[in-house]
């Protein structure tokens, strides 16, 4: 039995019964990850952190100690969460030698469970892109096709758990950020309903979009890991104090007399034939399965994305302001004065996609601009949002397409950000109107690259989607 | 909307950021291409929205202001790429005439 062919869930049932230690399991994940160094999915590994802590977790299971949930799970975290002593770089030569000096809460949640935490995931600049190809250390590379994306910008985090280096990640998602990767690798991401879970120590993107979910081999390794990473916490006050349930409550309840919306704004000409084809079967499944269909509106669906660039450009444009070359990343050598330091630091550190983010914003932020875009796109927000809860109102989930196609070609997009942006028009809606959504596979074209659906729940209802999700899983064990 | 040479400047400026004369060509084509697909905004009718109005996630409730334990200044700086006595080392930024 290879155990990395496990699921999380399984790892975790075969160290409760003894039948594998963590010492072995994480270095099964080492020896998997120097087979798969070309896939550049990790930015920075920790294995004698790892096995130090391996060995203290052993040692607690053998002497009869009360252990965590993920007691001894090798995990991997995207490499703009905090994790103390650390490097968390963002993939950014800004923050090259950055070392974390505490921990995000997410990873403190991982820790107290018992999980441990073996490397940080490639990723685009400070969470920028949808293919992972804007990362300061190279691109990621598709697991399932080297010669592709893996997407983005949680592409090492996607990667990762494909290629078996570890059971389970972490991502951040502000666009699509861990649904699309998912969809492209063929993996189980979920961005939570915004609110659900702390960005605490997790470098900010767009602080109003964030937010960070796991990225897994299956459904219910997922609703483990939101399990353990949400609920309030009062280092971020924009985390929710809605009650958090068990969101593996419900995973087998099946899908009979779920009513699952179907919008026809997500089946556009956009749509690649071989993905509206996966999508059809699968919704044909539900019904076969008793579920019903029901048709929604959602009219201002295709002016979620402009929302999005200008909303999350404008934010990151403030978040980005405190790089500086004065309190932490890189200095730039040479400069005059102060100002001048300014300059250069940002100048150096910073790369094409983020120096792109940073002038939109600021546009949109600047003085004459600001009611026409910033405030106008804020108001067009609160309607797409209106109408995604007066759809959600008549179902239980929507269902749509992750993505229009399957993973794109390295380097295919990497200079037409305006098609790179284009690849984000199903996942930016959801943050948008800051519901959750999972993305997981559903099929596979003719080339045998994954595509995947998109389950759309109501506000705080994530347990709803892991039910319409495992039920789905389970009927197709033997792959989509 | 278009935008010229002179924005790009003006923006390049309030976002400290250097670019040399092909960038700041380049910049006027992608940010005027962004532009026009931001513009797809202005087709949704927004004048009934009322942006202070509650939203599902406004539970907001604020922590008791009480002091805690946080960072020490040794583990702030020891980020900074130049910092000296537990401060952070900036160039002069005054000067005597």
């Amino acid at each position: 039995m290879n155990y990395l062919d496990c699921s999380m869930t399984e790892v975790v049932e075969l160290l409760n019964s003894g039948k594998v230690t963590s010492q072995e399991l994480v270095k099964l994940c080492f020896e998997r990850i120097a087979e798969t160094t070309d896939l550049n999915a990790l930015n920075s590994t920790y294995f004698d952190m790892a096995m130090e802590r391996a060995k203290q977790i052993d040692m607690a299971r053998k002497n009869g100690e009360k252990l965590g949930c993920l007691a001894g799970v090798p995990i991997v975290i995207k490499d703009n969460i905090n994790f103390l002593g650390t490097k968390t770089t963002c993939a950014s030569k800004f923050l090259e030698n950055f070392v974390s000096p505490y921990n995000a809460t997410v990873a403190q949640k991982l820790f107290d469970e018992g999980a441990i935490i073996i490397a940080k995931a490639n990723m685009d600049e400070f969470a920028m892109g949808s293919s992972s190809e804007n990362s300061a250390f190279g691109p990621v590379k598709n697991p399932i096709d080297t010669y592709r994306v893996p997407g983005g910008s949680s592409g090492g985090s996607a990667a990762t758990v494909k290629a078996k280096q570890c059971f389970a990640s972490l991502g951040t998602d502000t666009g699509g950020s861990i649904r699309e990767p998912s969809s492209f690798c063929g993996v189980v991401g979920i961005k939570p309903t915004y609110g659900r879970v702390s960005r605490y120590g997790v470098v900010a993107f767009a602080s109003s979009l964030d937010q960070v979910g796991p990225l897994t081999r299956t459904v219910r390794d997922n609703a483990v890991l939101l399990n353990v990473i949400s609920g309030r916490d009062e280092m971020d006050m924009t985390s929710s104090t809605t009650p958090v349930p068990d969101f593996t409550a419900k995973l087998e309840q099946g899908v009979k007399g779920i009513k699952i919306g179907v919008a026809k704004q997500f089946y556009t000409d956009k749509l690649s034939a071989e993905v509206r084809e996966s999508l059809e079967k699968a919704l044909a499944w539900y019904k076969s399965q008793g579920a019903e269909l029901v048709e929604v509106d959602l009219p201002s669906l295709d002016t979620a994305l402009a929302v999005y660039y200008i909303i999350s450009s404008a934010e990151a444009a403030s978040n980005l302001a405190r790089f500086d070359g004065v309190k932490y990343g890189t200095r730039a050598n040479n400069y005059q004065d102060i100002v001048d330091l300014y300059f250069k630091s940002r100048t150096q550190g910073f790369g094409k996609e983020v120096k792109r983010r940073i002038m939109l914003g600021n546009y949109v932020l600047s003085s004459g601009y600001y009611d026409a875009f910033y405030r106008k796109a804020k108001r067009v927000q609160k309607v797409i949002r209106k109408e995604f809860e007066d759809a959600l109102s008549k179902c239980d989930v929507l269902i749509s397409p992750t993505t229009a196609t399957p993973a794109f070609k390295l380097g295919e997009k990497s200079n037409d950000h305006v098609a790179m942006y284009l690849t984000d028009i199903f996942t930016v809606p959801i943050n948008i109107a800051g519901v959750p959504a999972l993305s997981m596979p559903c099929g596979k074209n003719a080339e045998g690259l994954p595509i995947g659906m998109q389950i759309i729940g109501k506000h705080f209802d994530e347990q709803t989607i892991y039910q319409v999700a495992n039920a789905f899983e389970q009927a197709h064990k033997e792959g989509v | 909307m278009s935008i010229t040479i002179e924005d790009v400047k003006k923006l390049a400026k309030l976002s400290r950021l250097e670019f040399n004369e092909e960038e700041t060509k380049q910049f006027v084509q992608e940010l005027s291409a962004t532009l026009e697909q931001v513009e797809a905004i202005n087709k949704v009718d927004v004048s009934k929205v009322d942006l202070l109005e509650k939203t599902v996630n406004a539970d907001t409730e604020l922590r008791a202001d009480a002091i805690k334990q946080s960072l020490t200044a040794e583990q702030i700086v020891a980020n900074a790429p130049e910092s000296q006595d537990g401060a952070f080392l900036v160039p002069i930024t005054v000067v005597e005439d």
